[in-house]
């Protein structure tokens, strides 16, 4: 369980493209996270909330893209990792060692929220 | 009156950007120094501590050792080190279930780093978080003990799949606690393809030597 340090991390990396871009608040956030990570989606859903508070993330909408494990099989090309099954091709056994896809742990997007000037 | 005018914005950042950050100036500052780290990884009780205080007491006068422990409470893991001569500091995690490179930097001023030919980094019990973490060390070595399971890499894939080294732990008690060793290897293939493993037992001393070589760097 170390899904409270990663929204921690989070937000540290949303909040400075939220300054790099000028604006004062984020209305959501998308994050990809692999099969792969160690990173469990529900857990970091849960424990975002409360390590927003008091950030300019506070309040945003936490979307979590899970990204499958996809690994090269030297028969079959690239495939599809199943989990439980470890770096093995899904449809002969074959060793896949490189993980291609699946253990990303990253911000995709964000959607600020600034005010709008045409209104101020 | 002010009206949201939601913008989209592509980051696509990785989240630990910050650690890996740090764990490269760790890796710059241990490659100055000419030191070679270990990351020692496993569950709770697995036997990084037996391992490390036999490896510090072997090799004493042979390879200049220290180790960083981190442990969410008590200094009882470097005291143990202690015993055997060897520099050893805790790091103290306080609620926190791994070590991360901030930590491991903060601790470095302690250790004359230059003066080392290896340090260990013995992170907390825990097959999950540290496995998110680099720390900047030179190669990660994930414990597993013939008394826990031989699925363990099958359930924490990841873990194990960072490894540079599989070591199984306790061999001396394979037999009592019937471990099926095929079955277990097998497994730690599954989850790392081609991953060098090295059996031993802390307590008898078999198979030392293949993990003393891989201590100095000459293998895996």
């Amino acid at each position: 369980m170390h899904e409270a340090s990663i929204a921690l991390s989070l937000i540290d990396v949303a909040s400075e493209v939220l300054r790099e871009n000028g604006a004062a608040r984020a209305s959501a956030l998308t994050v990809r996270v692999g099969q792969w990570s160690s990173v469990v989606p529900e857990a970091l859903t849960a424990a975002f909330p409360t390590c927003a508070q008091g950030t300019p993330l506070e309040g945003a909408r936490l979307s979590v893209v899970t990204v499958p494990g996809v690994g090269e099989c030297p028969v079959h090309g690239r495939v599809t990792l199943d989990v439980t099954r470890g770096l093995r091709c899904p449809e002969c056994g074959a060793p896949t060692p490189t993980l291609l896809a699946g253990d990303e742990l990253e911000l995709d997007e964000i959607e600020l929220a600034e005010p709008d000037l045409e209104d101020v | 009156m002010t009206v949201a005018n939601p913008r989209i914005v592509t980051v696509r950042q990785n989240i630990l950007k910050a650690n890996d950050h740090t764990a490269a100036e760790n890796r710059a500052a241990f490659a100055a120094a000419g030191v070679r780290t270990i990351n020692l990884a496993s569950s709770p009780g697995a036997g990084k501590t037996a391992l490390l205080e036999r490896t510090l007491r072997d090799l004493a006068g042979q390879v200049s050792m220290a180790v960083a422990v981190g442990d969410l409470a008590t200094e009882n893991d470097a005291a143990r080190l202690r015993q055997h001569g060897a520099q050893a500091e805790q790091i103290v995690t306080g609620t926190i279930c791994h070590l991360d490179a901030a930590m491991v930097q903060a601790v470095l001023p302690r250790f004359d780093l230059a003066g080392l030919e290896v340090l260990f980094l013995e992170n907390v019990g825990n097959l999950v978080c540290p496995s998110s973490y680099d720390l900047g060390e030179a190669a990660r070595a994930v414990l597993i003990s013939t008394t826990e399971g031989e699925d363990k890499p099958l359930k924490y894939p990841t873990m194990f799949n960072t490894a540079d080294v599989v070591v199984i732990t306790k061999m001396d008690l394979a037999d009592a606690v019937g471990f099926d060793r095929d079955l277990c290897r097998e497994n730690i293939d599954r989850a790392r393809p081609g991953v060098p493993v090295i059996e031993l037992s802390s307590r008898s001393g078999a198979g030392l030597d293949a993990w003393f070589a891989f201590v100095r760097g000459e293998r895996a």
